[in-house]
């Protein structure tokens, strides 16, 4: 009787063991439902140009992350739609499931890896320092007493708060909705200084000429990768592997080129 | 639970730090929108029709148009033609207009609501215009419009809150910050606790004037 107890109980618990095994081990169906839903969601800060903003004609989202979201798309075999979103809760609404995708020139952090996944990255980013052009600031020290502007959530805030020395020199950190809001103020001088992406500072340069200059310092450099939930293992593998495809063929080159001139997708 | 406190201390905190401009951009609006509406609203009512149309204009202009795009307009729009002004500026101008416009308008319909018969009666007693309005007719119109007037303080805190837009620090936005650090609705829920509290006191203290108001009917 004692020994059909102890051999029930060694059953129940092999078999318990064999369940949470499997259960491990399955692979979730996020790539299933996508490919079952025929499209997936790209939740986008839409006042990011070049990465993704709203062009002239018929005020549809462009610019790079755009082309680039719409070309794996393809190769996934389903469409895309693009959902603006506020930047600073972006994750929230990643994580909550009203997107499926951060894809929009999102840096990879540390902070950011503990609550979602990202793809490998595809492009290497410098957070720069951005003054007016007839402004004699030059080097970080000389920010000392001074306004500098960035957007809120952004990692231009995380790596102002990584350089904690210069933080404190500073009178006053201004934060904006956006980058575009940032470099206006910057116009106005009511800033003195502007810290942002430098994909998207050199295209705002490009865009108003001679109105701004970049100091030969930076605040560190930082790689951009797709922001996705972190269960969804199997639409990760699948994109990360549409990216690599990209990434080395001719389509992923002309993509770049289109936007910045040169291919600067990383290999 | 102990860290959970801690933690609730120190956002409300922090919170805190940031309703110090949603507190200083309300008063400065208050202070100056009330008697800019008072002043306002006698020149709507006046024999000029000029002045009329100007002010008719004015209340269309800003009554008619989001705070928020006029918020923009200020303080953008404005720096692009050169004139440049400071964050606080900017916004403190924009919510005295804005407000002054609203507040015109309900006193306007305030006089109007007087009876014409207090104004012969006055004449009656050798009042001039302005002995007339002071002794007799604003009195009246104060009582009278203390709802409205509440109605526009209540909604003045909560619209502080669009401020963000020019990258200022208010309640919300440090709420926001929070949010945004922390992935949690903690802050929101203390930002909200914050903004009662404020129009709590903001309803007794109208609370309080209508009851001292409330002698002359």
């Amino acid at each position: 009787m004692k020994r059909s107890i102890v051999t029930l109980v060694s059953l129940l618990i092999s078999a318990l063991f064999i369940v949470s095994c499997t259960k491990d081990s399955a692979k979730d169906k996020s790539l299933e439902q996508i490919k079952a839903k025929g499209y997936f969601v790209v939740g986008l800060d839409d006042q990011f140009p070049p990465m993704g903003f709203r062009g002239t004609d018929n005020n549809e989202i462009i610019g790079f992350d755009i082309d680039l979201a719409k070309e794996a798309a393809k190769r996934l075999g389903v469409r895309v739609e693009f959902k603006p979103v506020a930047w600073d809760g972006i994750i929230f609404s990643l994580n909550k499931g009203d997107i499926d995708v951060v894809w929009n020139g999102m840096t990879i952090t540390e902070e950011r890896k503990q609550k979602i996944e990202f793809s490998k990255p595809y492009l290497n980013n410098r957070q720069i320092i951005m003054v007016a052009a007839d402004s004699n600031i030059t080097s970080k020290d000389m920010l000392k007493g001074k306004i500098v502007g960035l957007q809120l959530g952004s990692s231009s805030e995380n790596a102002l708060n990584e350089a904690a020395d210069l933080k404190k020199s500073l009178k006053d950190v201004k934060k904006y909705e956006n980058n575009t809001l940032a470099l206006m103020d910057l116009a106005a001088k009511r800033v003195d200084a502007v810290i942002i992406d430098e994909i998207v500072g050199r295209w705002n340069m490009a865009k108003k000429p001679g109105a701004f200059k970049v100091l030969k310092e930076d605040l560190g450099t930082e790689l951009y990768g797709v922001g996705i939930r972190k269960n969804d293992i199997t639409f990760k593998e699948a994109l990360d592997k549409v990216l690599d495809e990209i990434k080395n063929d001719k389509v992923g080159e002309e993509i770049s080129k289109k936007w910045f001139g040169e291919n600067i997708l990383l290999k | 639970m102990e860290s959970y406190i801690k933690y609730l201390l120190d956002s409300t905190i922090f919170i805190l730090e940031g309703s110090v401009l949603t507190v200083k951009l309300y008063a400065v609006t208050i202070i100056f929108a009330i008697p800019f509406g008072i002043i306002l609203a006698l020149m709507k009512i006046s024999r000029f029709k000029t002045l009329r149309y100007l002010i008719s204009f004015y209340t269309w202009v800003f009554r008619g148009t989001p705070l928020l795009l006029q918020l923009f307009f200020t303080y953008y729009g404005l720096s692009i033609i050169g004139i440049t002004l400071q964050p606080f500026t900017a916004a403190a101008l924009t919510f005295v207009v804005n407000y002054s416009a609203y507040l015109t308008e309900i006193y306007r319909a305030g006089i109007e609501s007087i009876d014409k018969g207090q104004y012969e009666a006055a004449r009656a007693l050798n009042m001039d215009y302005f002995q007339t309005m002071r002794r007799i007719i604003l009195p009246q119109v104060v009582r009278r419009t203390i709802p409205p007037t509440c109605n526009e303080a209540i909604t003045l805190v909560k619209d502080t809150a669009l401020v963000v837009v020019l990258g200022m620090g208010d309640l919300l936005r440090s709420a926001k910050e929070l949010f945004s650090r922390d992935f949690a609705i903690t802050p929101f829920a203390i930002a909200a606790v914050l903004y009662l509290l404020m129009t709590t006191v903001i309803v007794y203290f109208f609370r309080k004037i209508e009851d001292k108001y409330s002698v002359y009917e």
